[in-house]
């Protein structure tokens, strides 16, 4: 099932430039993993990054079944950097 | 070919070409925007850019660059086993590797770790003798990560190189870095007060060392400047010669003076105090203490850098180049780049307003 993931500045950068990227995909996490910047999502144990939070079509995919929700094609996925201004590290 | 300082810092790296007086220095247009640039080196090998690279949501690579900063790759595949305890955390360091190791980088990293590419960066070998080293349970994060920080290939040995680790200490091996043996005799842990002069555990802070006298190294520690003319075997503890701080995070080396190096001190500790306080430069005093002598002495060589600054200068934040007379360099934390093109004698302002300054290199503008 072919569904758009929008990359916000930073990964789309890293993706050569495309702010979207279309991938057929049974559910969220195999959208994201199939992604050219998948690395930058997922932990070297798969984990998804916990800053990183998934939205299908508006809605927190964690308020669904998380990357196992299923997809039915259309869906539009957007990648939201955790809000955290302002940190002194 | 004109010389070009690379500029690590909190928001993308900065390149800033200059003419060979190097007098005068322009900013480009940052690259690596979103990435925090801890280190940022080029390869002398191919000219080709590498950058330690973090992003806070994204975690931590390695990117290199071969048209100068204009296009990037990013490594794949970096991290640690995915069946153990431990994450990659951060990079730290780039350390290209020796003219007859084509291909051949290391990596600096936390948790305590280093990796080794033999393909320019694209894939990457965790060093294993580092991870499972039989000390690592007595090692220590200091306030940055336990960052492996220095990575010291010695040119008398193509099997011999030279870590440190914050806070672990110095390690050395001699087998191209299967195997590691610590190297910290007579360094002090003064936050260690049952145990000061630990095998392991030392905060050592820039390791580098001289490539033109076999066995001689150099550190700034958490608890002194040290240096080392028998491959780390002992230490011997330099700053009651001058020095107005035990404590200090830069240190950069003459290329053609064994002897000579150069520190930033910060705070006002001396031994057997514990640094690390206020960690800004000691009383209020951009100053860079220049010894002529393998740490004798050490004298003020600050003409032309600002009387009153409390400024910090993190642990990559202070370099030399190869020419002569030698060009020293450093970047402070509120962002201005610090040049001397004669060999600390004068300095001049090469840049400010500049983002948080992690790390400065110095390289060939291409």
């Amino acid at each position: 099932m072919a569904v758009r993931v929008l990359l916000p500045g930073l990964l789309a950068t890293q993706a050569g430039g495309r702010n979207s990227i279309d991938v057929d995909a049974a559910s969220v996490g195999e959208a994201l993993r199939a992604l050219p910047i998948s690395d930058l999502l997922f932990d070297e144990a798969g984990e998804l990054r916990g800053l990183v939070n998934v939205y299908v079509d508006r809605q927190d995919m964690s308020t669904r079944n998380g990357l196992e929700t299923p997809l039915s094609g259309g869906e539009e996925i957007q990648i939201v950097a955790a809000i955290a201004g302002g940190r002194v590290s | 070919m004109a010389p070009m300082i690379l500029a690590g810092t909190r928001k993308g790296l900065f390149l800033l070409p200059g003419d060979d007086d190097r007098r005068t220095w322009t900013v480009e247009e940052p690259t690596l925007e979103g990435w925090e640039v801890f280190h940022a080196v080029q390869d002398p090998r191919d000219g080709s850019l590498y950058a330690a690279a973090n992003n806070f949501v994204y975690g931590a690579t390695v990117q290199r660059s071969t048209d100068n900063g204009k296009t990037w790759t990013r490594s794949e595949g970096l991290g640690l086993p995915e069946d153990g305890e431990l994450k990659l955390e951060k990079t730290w360091h780039v350390e290209p590797g020796r003219d007859s190791e084509p291909g051949r980088v290391w990596l600096g990293a936390a948790p305590g770790v280093l990796f080794r590419s033999d393909d320019s960066g694209e894939s990457w070998e965790l060093v294993e003798g580092v991870l499972n080293h039989p000390t690592r349970e007595r090692w220590n994060a200091g306030a940055g990560g336990m960052c492996t920080h220095s990575i010291q290939l010695d040119p008398a040995d193509a099997n011999r190189m030279y870590i440190g680790i914050s806070a672990a200490g110095v390690f050395r091996s001699e087998d191209g870095g299967e195997t590691w043996t610590p190297a910290n005799k007579g360094t002090a842990a003064d936050f260690y007060p049952d145990d000061p002069f630990p095998e392991v555990g030392q905060c050592v802070h820039k390791l580098l060392l001289h490539p033109g006298k076999d066995g001689r190294l150099w550190q700034q520690n958490h608890c002194g400047v040290y240096r080392t003319d028998d491959r780390g075997e002992n230490w011997e503890r330099l700053e009651d010669n001058g020095l107005p701080s035990a404590f200090g995070f830069p240190l950069a080396l003459h290329h053609r003076k064994p002897d000579t190096a150069y520190v930033i001190p910060e705070d006002k500790v001396k031994s057997p105090e514990v640094g690390g306080g206020d960690r800004v430069t000691t009383d209020g005093r951009l100053r860079v203490y220049r010894t002529d002598d393998g740490g004798k002495s050490w004298d003020v060589a600050s003409n032309g850098l600002p009387e009153r600054a409390w400024v910090e200068v993190l642990r990559e934040g202070m370099s030399s180049d190869q020419r002569n007379p030698a060009g020293i360099y450093f970047g402070t934390k509120s962002g201005s780049v610090f040049v001397s093109p004669s060999e600390g004698d004068e300095w001049t302002e090469a840049a400010r307003h500049l983002p948080a300054i992690l790390s400065v290199e110095v390289g060939e503008w291409q």
